[in-house]
């Protein structure tokens, strides 16, 4: 039934081109995205569908001088949580509210951090280092929550704690533009790096290379199956100079001083070999790992990063005395055998200078007078010595100069003398002098640089620059790191001028101040000082250097204890008792226990980790 | 009737029924349902799926062999009836449907859901088609045009009131297409689905412009186009500015002595200010979702994780498929869940990525043929009735494929539109096997001979 005219036919065959040409071009853009770009594309899907579980490479170890481990591995468990595609933030809260309880943590706070790996589209860690406990009862929720794992991993132990914290430092987590900067080298944004001491120092050795689990997902972050597996590679080994005995007993008797504060470095004065260094107060570095967020941030903002012995600048006093003496002898201004008489004070320009003995050393010679450290009779040896030729040798011992250990934030002291006054533009008096010969005035000097050149008075004359590391024992296959000992300076001076210095400070110890560092058997040679401090109480020093009969001197120390008033009483029994140790010596004055202890101190033997170690040595 | 006449009538109708037409479909049909089989095997409702897909699949092959027995005049003779249906079933809908995703789109007869609006439309395409073969002689008036509508625009009204924006939307290329094809005057047609191109063209280009501009200082391009939505006197501003340029365009032509009518010029400045208002109107009534979806599509990486999620999911999945594809249930981006929507409207994508270049193209190529088909049986259609409805039926079709496949591909927005006997979806296979029934009847009865 056909009403009016044909139907325009040609209207269909546009319809018809058009509809050709949509299909056309429906066709290309499927070749472009499947032949063409297929590649992209399949890339994209690749990185949809599998997730890495990272795991912790074991970090390197660090061994004392004798092989004991002082940093090492545990295995530890960590919660992860692998965001799905499709996860809605409804679905987060259950989980966060269930972890928080399990985990006694603020849900609010986990929220964040679950939605944090969801929009960043990785796994994240949750919590680390979980006890065995927990562990058994977070599994159950694997179950039923889609994207919780729980993996095993190294964790960083240190076995014997509050341990020489300041030099092998601790673990902890990065800041946000930290981590920006060590993205490229394969840092992880909850990956932990050493932040002070040795373990910031030799990171690129320490770390190892993480392994991982690659595993395919499905868009509610479901686990289906391990895809991959790559095993981790542990970091290099560090052997240190460290000698764990010594040290223990510099962090054991530096905590059980007058005041607990101070710092105590002992140094091989053959080869400028560390054998410890203490700074008290110090930290436990496993406390940053804890399980407990409450204590990792207490632990934090307890934490006093200052390392005394290289950061710390005290006037030396008295222990500055050995230096004068080398002084005016070594220039042969003065002679040991002359006499000085102390009354107690000395004039000069009208002015009284004191002794510390108010009633006076009466007729003191070099040998009483270092022994008894007598005052007046160092202002006279000062003033004939002259201030530029004890700015020298204070110079030559590396007094006001960096030692250049490898250690971040050492400080360079000051050291005050006529050219240093010069090139200020300013004059320097006789008084100057006097408070240059006992260690005042604007002096200041580390721990570390005292032991430094206590180490130079027992070797004659050699600075060395301190070293810690014995040998690095890379993990790749490389030949040992093996640092050899490097000579600073020597200090000239005449062979008798050094006879006169050590004899004077071996009566010292025998027969002066030093008395509280006599070990029989041992010829132990030191000087006290007690450092006015404007601040408060006197800090109390002790420099000290002891060796078998016949031998040369092995160990150097100097004890600083901040507020420790007298440096005999003080300072002395802390490096006593390091210089017993490092001897293998028990100490004779303690109250023995029982007849069979053995006479020779076992090197300490580390507590055994929470669980046994797997993984490489 | 005898027997005899009857058999030949038979063979006859077998001998001319179109075997491309019927061998594309059921590729299509076939690879809709393997793809459905891979794609729903790791929904939880899996067994529950494939009976009903099947079961659709069985009753849509008898009603289209049904469809194919009786001359499809029938329905001509009957529009008035068909509209009548077409009314009713989706008022019914608004009033038994249950609501699902914030539609009420679906009815349940029977243990069985079904969503009427595609039948709806199918029904609309034979009530315009019988309504535009009585005007053809008055088929260049404008009252045609807006006739037309006006018989078209209630079933619209009642399946956007679900609100079914997206199959309301796949109306407008049946009425073009039939309205185009049936000779309507070409300027009228423009200006009346320009007004309305306009009018939805001018919200999606504020919604644009909000995207990308979102803090654009009042004196850019963008803040004055987005202080228009505000009607103000920027509104008005750009109103007079419209008719300035009416005015000076119909100056320049009568100086270069083009004569054209005064009336055509005076149409451009108001349809376009009628449209601006219109946007302006449809801009403020424009849900979230609807916006989400075109952010989606004109930004897809400004936030993988809402809107765009299913347009980069849906793109990964078909790259990723490359030649040769990943193989039937192995496709990570379909089995591991990434993809969404798998079986139903992104069923091309899961396609593309287990079976490749070549299972894409295959039934991009079948869709061509069956396209082709359509128009070569609107050709040689024996009567002006069948040429509207197959011209109204390929239009749709040809549609439903650009937008579905374009999702797919991150060329068209997120339109929430199946892809016709592919996708999952019971009702709408059944829907389509019925009209593609029709259509196959058109070209089986091309000789007037019974």
């Amino acid at each position: 039934m056909n009403r009016g005219g044909a139907a325009p036919r040609e209207r269909l065959e546009i319809l018809w081109y058009f509809i050709a040409a949509m299909g056309l071009i429906l066709g290309l853009r499927l070749a472009q995205m499947q032949l063409i770009q297929a590649g992209e594309w399949r890339q994209a899907a690749e990185r949809n569908r599998s997730q890495m579980i990272h795991q912790n490479a074991p970090r390197g170890r660090i061994y004392d001088r004798g092989g004991t481990p002082v940093a090492t591995n545990a295995p530890a468990f960590s919660l992860i949580f692998l965001p799905g595609k499709d996860q809605s933030r409804q679905d987060l809260k259950p989980l966060a509210l269930e972890l928080g309880r399990q985990l006694s943590r603020d849900s609010g706070e986990l929220i964040e951090t679950l939605e944090q790996a969801v929009r960043m589209e990785s796994a994240i860690r949750l919590a680390e280092n979980l006890p065995t406990q927990t562990m058994f009862r977070l599994s159950e929720l694997k179950t039923i929550y889609p994207g919780v794992v729980l993996i095993v991993e190294a964790r960083r132990y240190y076995p014997f704690g509050r341990f020489a914290s300041h030099l092998l430092g601790y673990m902890g987590k990065m800041s946000q533009r930290e981590w920006r900067e060590r993205k490229p080298k394969g840092y992880r944004v909850d990956s932990r790096t050493g932040r002070i001491g040795l373990e910031n120092i030799f990171e690129d050795e320490l770390r190892g290379r993480d392994g991982g689990l690659r595993m395919e997902v499905d868009a509610q972050g479901r686990l289906k199956r391990v895809l991959d597996k790559i095993p981790s590679e542990a970091g290099s080994n560090i052997h240190l100079t460290i000698d764990a005995a010594v040290q223990r007993a510099a962090d054991d008797g530096l905590r059980g001083t007058l005041t607990g504060r101070g710092a105590a470095v002992a140094i091989d004065p053959r080869n400028g070999d560390l054998i410890a260094m203490s700074s008290q107060p110090d930290f436990d570095p496993n406390a940053f790992l804890s399980t407990d967020p409450s204590e990792v941030k207490s632990t934090v903002l307890e934490l006093s990063e200052f390392n005394n012995a290289i950061s710390g600048a005290y006037p030396p006093g008295s222990t500055f005395k050995p230096i004068v003496g080398l002084a005016a002898l070594g220039e042969g201004r003065a002679r040991a055998e002359d006499a000085v008489f102390c009354p107690g004070y000395f004039e000069l320009g009208g002015r009284a200078f004191l002794c510390w003995e108010h009633k006076g050393h009466k007729r003191v010679s070099w040998l009483t007078g270092l022994a008894l450290s007598c005052d007046v009779y160092f202002y006279t040896l000062g003033l004939r010595a002259g201030g530029a030729a004890i700015e020298r040798y204070a110079r030559a011992f590396g007094i006001g100069q960096r030692t250049s250990i490898p250690l971040k934030s050492e400080k360079s002291g000051h050291l005050f003398g006529p050219e240093t006054r010069k090139r200020a533009g300013k004059g320097w008096y006789d008084g100057d002098t006097l408070n240059l010969s006992i260690g005042q005035g604007e002096l200041t000097v580390t721990p570390l640089q005292m032991a430094i050149a206590t180490a130079a008075l027992a070797n004659r004359g050699s600075v060395w620059r301190p070293r810690y590391t014995q040998k690095i024992v890379y993990a790749d296959g490389r030949p040992d790191y093996v640092p050899k000992p490097e000579r600073l300076g020597l200090v000239p001076a005449r062979e008798d001028a050094w006879d006169h210095v050590q004899r004077g400070m071996e009566a010292v110890v025998s027969s002066g101040t030093g008395g509280g560092a006599r070990i029989p058997g041992l010829n132990v040679a030191g000087k006290t000082g007690t450092a006015q401090n404007p601040h408060g109480e006197d800090h109390a020093w002790f420099i000290a250097y002891a060796a078998k009969p016949g031998e040369p001197a092995s160990i150097a120390v100097a004890v600083l204890v901040e507020n420790g008033g007298h440096g005999g009483a003080t300072a002395a029994p802390v490096a006593r008792k390091m210089i017993l140790a490092h001897f293998g010596m028990m100490d004779p004055s303690a109250p023995r226990k029982a007849r069979d202890v053995p006479a020779r101190v076992p090197a300490p033997v580390p507590p055994a980790p929470p669980f046994p170690v797997r993984g490489r040595p | 009737m005898t027997m005899a006449r009857a058999m030949r009538a038979q063979s006859g109708l077998s001998g001319r029924v179109d075997w491309t037409y019927i061998a594309a479909v059921a590729g299509l049909v076939v690879a809709g349902s393997l793809a459905m089989l891979s794609a729903a095997s790791t929904t939880t409702f899996y067994s529950a799926i494939l009976q009903k897909h099947f079961l659709a699949l069985t009753l849509g092959v008898t009603l289209f062999t049904l469809t194919l027995a009786f001359n499809y005049q029938v329905f001509q003779d009957q529009a008035k009836f068909l509209y009548g249906l077409a009314i009713l079933i989706v008022a019914a809908t608004l009033i038994l449907g249950k609501i699902s995703r914030g539609q009420r789109s679906w009815v349940h007869l029977f243990g069985f859901s079904f969503q009427p609006a595609e039948m709806a439309r199918t029904l609309v395409v034979l009530s315009l088609a019988d309504f535009l073969d009585r005007r053809a002689r008055r088929i260049g008036d404008l009252s045609t045009i807006l006739l037309g509508l006006a018989l078209c625009v209630p079933v619209m009204v009642l399946v956007l009131k679900q609100p079914d924006f997206s199959t309301a939307l796949t109306f407008v290329p049946a009425i073009f297409g039939m309205m185009f094809v049936a000779g309507t005057d070409l300027f009228q047609l423009a200006a009346v689905f320009g007004f309305g191109g306009a009018a939805i063209s001018v919200p999606l280009i504020y919604t644009f412009c909000q995207l990308r501009y979102p803090f654009a200082p009042a004196h850019s391009l963008p803040g004055m186009i987005l202080s228009t939505s505000r009607m103000g006197w920027a509104t008005a501003a750009a109103i007079l500015l419209f008719c300035a340029v009416g005015l000076v365009v119909w100056r320049l032509a009568s100086w270069m002595r083009v004569q054209i009518k005064p009336a055509a010029f005076a149409a451009i400045p108001i349809l376009l200010s009628a449209a601006l208002l219109s946007g302006i109107a449809v801009h403020r009534q424009l849900k979230g979702y609807q916006r989400n979806r075109f952010v989606a599509w004109i930004a897809p990486q400004s936030d993988a994780q809402g809107a765009s999620y299913n347009v980069i999911q849906s793109q990964i999945a078909v790259g990723s498929g490359g030649m040769w594809g990943k193989g039937l249930f192995s496709g990570t981006q379909s089995q591991l869940g990434f993809l969404p929507e798998r079986h139903t409207d992104f069923v091309f994508a899961n396609v593309g990525e287990e079976m490749g270049f070549w299972g894409t193209s295959l039934i991009l190529g079948l869709y061509v043929i069956l396209l082709w088909r359509i128009v070569t049986a609107a050709r040689q259609a024996r009567d002006r009735y069948g040429y509207l409805v197959c011209a109204g039926l390929a239009s749709t079709l040809a549609f439903q494929l650009v937008l579905n496949v374009g999702m797919c591909l991150g060329l068209m927005p997120v339109a929430g539109v199946p892809l016709p006997l592919v996708s999952y979806g019971g009702s709408s296979l059944l829907v389509t096997l019925w009209t593609l029934g029709i259509v196959a009847n058109i070209y089986a009865r091309r000789y007037a001979l019974f």
